[in-house]
């Protein structure tokens, strides 16, 4: 007991004492502390926001998936009668992985509206209202209603200025148009974003049953079923689709699942959670890099007060313990402020995301990214202190009283002014740059990082923000002008036409339909008559497209699952037949999901006919595409099953892209230039304090505080160019390589995006000159610095 | 007649302290001659450093005119003074104030390449006045902490003199120094002195005072009174004696 007693009081009274010296360490460098305090603070807010992006973002989509007890796997069969919805009872009830299905009637088809400036095309699953709210699988929920009792409801992702309650929205099936009151917004989880293959539009009964007497829409079954385990949703999706084409190989299907959907919808939420993550890290890493550098800088300048301290009984545990107290404590409060002032920015966030995603978000304080936060940040803060103080229990006092201020290399003088050809304030400026070991390793690490950054923007600026067309190759795959949809009776007619017409620049067979890898999983195939006509020649980035009927090319994220190399030989199977095919190269398709093969059209038909044909066309300029789109859907008539202006669709799907990527890019600008003001700001103020004396003698010689203050500024310059130059550099051949990571989860191995060189080189001197400009702001203080201070011994 | 190269009229200088004003001088004229050593003495706090330093440019006075030749330097701001000081005076300090990451010769060479653009001509002037104050150049190479006390001052005469300044300002320089090298110190300001180097030397040390030709007595902010003593000789009791009367006088 008594030892119990005799340990407690012994370790409040190090407390005690390490408390004192805390508070004088913290009173003495104010500025210090607050420039600390804003970068982890900043790191702490970026890193809380990819917490509850990545964490709690995620599980939005299975906490409402599991609320309106949504389907994971859904299917629309293009004909709605007893002996089709028999047949899809039959098959799902004798499928031992089903929990539970709906049937219901529908109409599907292909329409487009317009939307984001832009057109919106997609496969339509359309309901009857009170038949949607009813069923017991798969079931919508209406977020935004009104009084109007005629009209339509929209899945809530498009509610935007142009498609609002009570406004107009015409919809188009080939040429015919519906025009209908928009009555509200509902949440479909499995079916309400285009970004699902299939998007749910609600119709009120009178309006459902207006369309169904116009038979523009075919009528359809829609099914939806729960399976039991839904990890295995993709395959019983297959097996139904593989079902219904063996049965009923005419009519036209459209289907997805839980594994496909649940990250589609979350493509953005991913890219954006990736990049918080890394601007965390980064801050973090300055941060750091920041505090230990502070600590060593704060032990050899205060060598003399240490071996004081130690000299009148502090222990080295004991100052080690106050600059853990100091730093936690600081890092502790500016983290739980960080993480706090991350839900003043989540709401816009989360409305940023609601538009990609269309799924509604509740912020709400979440604990564990709280403490998640507080945990990497104090852990990293402690290492940092740990590692950069332990110098000073090698501090003996008599030695340290002796030698006090010793902060130069003396070892060679590196820049001698009676050889060196430099200027005289240059000259001194190298000196004072290699003379700081520390200074420099802190300006590079934080250069490097933000040359990172910069080329990062760049990055998105040239291939997002100004031409979206390479980023959109990565997600897309394949784009073209117009997108035709054909039967199978009039295709020759009309390939035959089209290549004669003056108006089309190139015409190619673009097609997809399922297949499944034996041994593997479903894959979305694509086919070409001719792969040398596509638009995107690197979306088959390893390898070569297939050019005979015995290659395929898969998705290298898939391939490396699997293992699969090229020139491997895999078995594939569709409709009932299965063919051997050669690897002959990796795709990458972000839609996909890295789950995508390609096949030459004689490739594909050892396996299946090829019901539906879609030709890309790409129309020579001056052609106006809408209007070649109705001239061609009046001539071929119902032989032509959808036209789709897949630039204006692009427009309307890519604008959320550009404008999330604008944000994004802005943010992390200002973010690197507060972070580089915050790091030069405490790199000058301890220069300025440890120099005042050096800069009182100079001042009394006669250098007037301009030449000062350049001295100062172009001290920091070899650091700044040197790895602002070896970053921008290293960074434009990495970025790619690095985007890649980031992008992997969506199917990305190899990013093919243009690095511009030119705007690197640029922003790269942009960095430099505002580096410059800001440590000669920082450094206006040397105007305080008197020669009479020399007078005063201060 | 000696020709006056500095010149004080009502020259006075507070300070602030504690919301008090301390007025540390008080209405001085003094005028200063070509190639004098001119000595102020005066008891600790008596003003003697703030005078020089605001005699020499790197203070500014509050009250009164102080003329550099024909331009009244007291108006001038901080870097108009700066560049006064650059090109007419040196400066030798009590804790000699050489800068510790600068080798002995970048330290002279630093103050020199502010005015001087010839640099053969510079170094030149540095290797004779090394010379003259007998620092080798293997002691050139070296930083401040690596010479002895002695040497690191002799430096800084040197550095005090690359401009070649009409006025060596030099405040309580063997302050620092023990008795031997604090008088080689005192040496090597004569022997400039002799060669015709205005000096105007701070100190509270007799011995040190012997080797100005005019001494200034300061107290509480007022010049008391002032003594010639004509040129040095070494080994002078006359002129020794001359000054412990006039101390006494002035109640030393």
């Amino acid at each position: 007991m008594k030892s119990c007693l005799t340990f407690w009081r012994k370790w409040g009274g190090n407390m005690r004492k390490s408390f004192l010296l805390v508070r004088a360490n913290i009173r003495k460098a104010k500025g210090q502390t607050a420039a600390i305090v804003v970068l982890i603070f900043l790191a702490a807010l970026m890193l809380n926001l990819w917490l509850m992006l990545s964490t709690d973002y995620k599980q939005n989509f299975k906490r409402y998936h599991d609320r309106l007890n949504a389907e994971h796997v859904i299917l629309a069969a293009d004909e709605d009668n007893g002996k089709m919805r028999g047949f899809l009872e039959q098959t799902v009830e004798n499928d031992e992985r089903t929990e539970e299905f709906s049937i219901d009637p529908a109409m599907h088809m292909v329409g487009l509206f317009e939307y984001n400036g832009g057109e919106m095309n997609s496969e339509l699953i359309i309901l009857e209202k009170e038949k949607a709210l009813s069923r017991p699988v798969g079931k919508i929920e209406i977020v935004e209603d009104s009084k109007n009792k005629s009209g339509i409801y929209m899945p809530l992702l498009y509610k935007s200025d142009e498609i609002a309650v009570g406004k107009t929205i015409d919809i188009f099936v080939g040429s015919n148009k519906m025009s209908y009151t928009v009555c509200g917004f509902f949440n479909s989880i499995m079916a309400g974003s285009h970004n699902c293959t299939l998007c749910e539009i609600i119709l009120t009964e009178d309006k459902y049953e207006e369309l169904k007497g116009t038979g523009y829409a075919p009528e359809a079954s829609f099914l939806s079923v729960r399976i039991k385990d839904k990890s295995e949703s993709e395959e019983y999706e297959a097996m139904l689709k593989n079902a219904v084409s063996s049965r009923y190989p005419s009519i036209r299907t459209a289907s997805n699942s839980y594994g496909i959907v649940s990250q589609s919808r979350y493509i953005s939420q991913m890219i954006c959670a990736g990049i918080m993550s890394a601007m965390a890290f980064f801050i973090l890493l300055i941060a750091v890099v920041v505090i230990a550098s502070n600590i060593m800088n704060y032990i050899q300048e205060n060598m003399k007060n240490l071996g004081a301290l130690k000299a009148v009984g502090y222990t080295g545990g004991q100052l080690i313990l106050s600059f853990h107290l100091q730093f936690l404590s600081i890092s502790l409060i500016a983290a739980a402020t960080g993480a706090g002032a991350s839900y003043l920015l989540f709401p816009f966030v989360n409305t940023m995301m609601i538009s990609q995603t269309g799924i509604p978000y509740r912020v709400r304080f979440l604990i564990i990214p709280f403490i998640l936060t507080l945990i990497i940040l104090s852990g990293a803060v402690f290492l940092a202190v740990w590692l950069s103080s332990r110098r000073i229990k090698r501090i003996e006092p008599v030695v340290a009283l002796r030698q006090g201020v010793r902060t130069h290399n003396f070892k060679r003088n590196l820049i001698p002014l009676e050889k060196t050809e430099a200027p005289l304030h240059l000259a001194l400026a190298l000196k004072t740059a290699f003379s700081g070991i520390r200074h420099n390793v802190t300006v590079c690490i934080t250069m490097l990082v933000l040359s990172l950054v910069l080329v990062f923007s760049g990055l998105m600026m040239e291939n997002v923000i100004v031409n979206i067309t390479p980023f959109l190759n990565l997600i897309i795959g394949e784009m073209a002008d117009s997108c035709i949809d054909v039967n199978e009776e009039a295709e020759e007619r009309f390939y035959r036409e089209m290549s004669a017409d003056e108006r089309v620049e190139r015409i190619y067979l673009y097609s997809s339909a399922e297949v499944r890898h034996v041994g593997g999983i479903a894959l979305v195939a694509t086919m070409c008559d001719d792969f040398s006509k596509v638009n995107n020649k690197k979306s088959v980035f390893e390898g070569r497209f297939p050019k005979y009927d015995n290659e395929i090319a898969v998705a290298a994220k898939y391939a490396g699952e699997k293992g699969l190399e090229i020139g491997d030989e895999i078995t594939i199977t569709a409709e009932g037949k299965q063919g051997k095919y050669i690897i002959s190269g990796f795709t990458q398709i972000s839609n996909n999901l890295g789950k995508d093969c390609l096949f030459t059209r004689a490739g594909y038909e050892r396996l299946g006919e090829l019901k539906n044909a879609s030709y890309y066309i790409n129309l020579a300029d001056g052609n106006d595409i809408s209007v070649f789109n109705s001239e061609i859907k009046e001539r071929f008539g119902d032989d032509v099953n959808a036209t789709i202006d897949i630039r204006a669709t692009i427009d309307g799907g890519s604008s959320v892209y550009v404008s999330l990527m604008t944000i994004i890019v802005i943010a992390v600008l200002v973010l690197s230039m507060v972070v580089i003001t915050f790091v030069l700001y405490l790199l000058v103020r301890t220069m300025l304090g440890n120099k005042k004396r050096d800069y009182g003698i100079l001042k009394a010689l006669g250098f007037t505080t301009g030449q000062l203050i350049l001295q100062t500024a172009l001290s920091f310059m070899p650091a700044v160019v040197l790895s602002a130059v070896v970053g921008v550099s290293a960074c434009g051949f990495l970025i790619n390589p690095l985007t890649a990571v980031f992008l992997r989860n969506i199917g990305i191995v190899k990013c093919t995006f243009n690095v511009p060189v030119g705007f690197n080189i640029l922003a790269g001197l942009g960095l430099i000159v505002f580096t410059f400009l800001i440590a000669c702001l920082l450094s206006l203080r040397i105007r305080k610095i008197a020669p009479r201070m020399l007078l005063a011994g201060e | 007649m000696k020709k006056i190269i500095l010149k004080a009229d009502n020259l006075s200088k507070s300070f602030s302290s504690g919301g008090a004003l301390q007025h540390v001088l008080r209405n001085i004229d003094l005028e200063l001659y070509e190639g004098d050593f001119t000595v102020i003495m005066g008891a600790s706090g008596a003003g003697k450093s703030t005078l020089l330093y605001a005699l020499s440019g790197m203070d500014t006075p509050t009250l009164g005119t102080i003329r550099f030749g024909d331009r009244v330097i007291s108006d001038l701001n901080q870097d108009e003074l700066a560049v006064f000081r650059r090109a007419h005076c040196g400066f030798v300090f009590q804790q000699i104030y050489l800068i510790d990451g600068m080798s002995v010769m970048d330290n002279i060479l630093a103050a020199g390449l502010l005015v001087s653009k010839d640099k053969k001509a510079l170094l030149r002037r540095a290797d004779n006045l090394f010379e003259a104050v007998g620092i080798p150049g293997e002691t050139q190479k070296k930083f401040p902490t690596q010479i002895s006390g002695g040497e690191a001052q002799r430096a800084g005469i040197v550095r005090g003199l690359i401009n070649n300044p009409e006025i060596l300002f030099a405040d309580e320089p063997t302050g620092a120094l023990n008795s031997k090298t604090g008088l080689e110190v005192l040496d090597t300001l004569t022997r400039f002195n002799e060669q015709g180097q205005g000096v105007v030397m701070v100190t509270h040390d007799m011995r040190s005072a012997r080797r100005g030709n005019r001494i200034l007595y300061l107290k509480d902010g007022v010049i008391l009174d002032e003594c010639n003593l004509g040129k040095y000789v070494h080994g002078d009791k006359e002129r020794h004696e001359k000054l412990s009367d006039f101390l006494a006088e002035m109640g030393w």
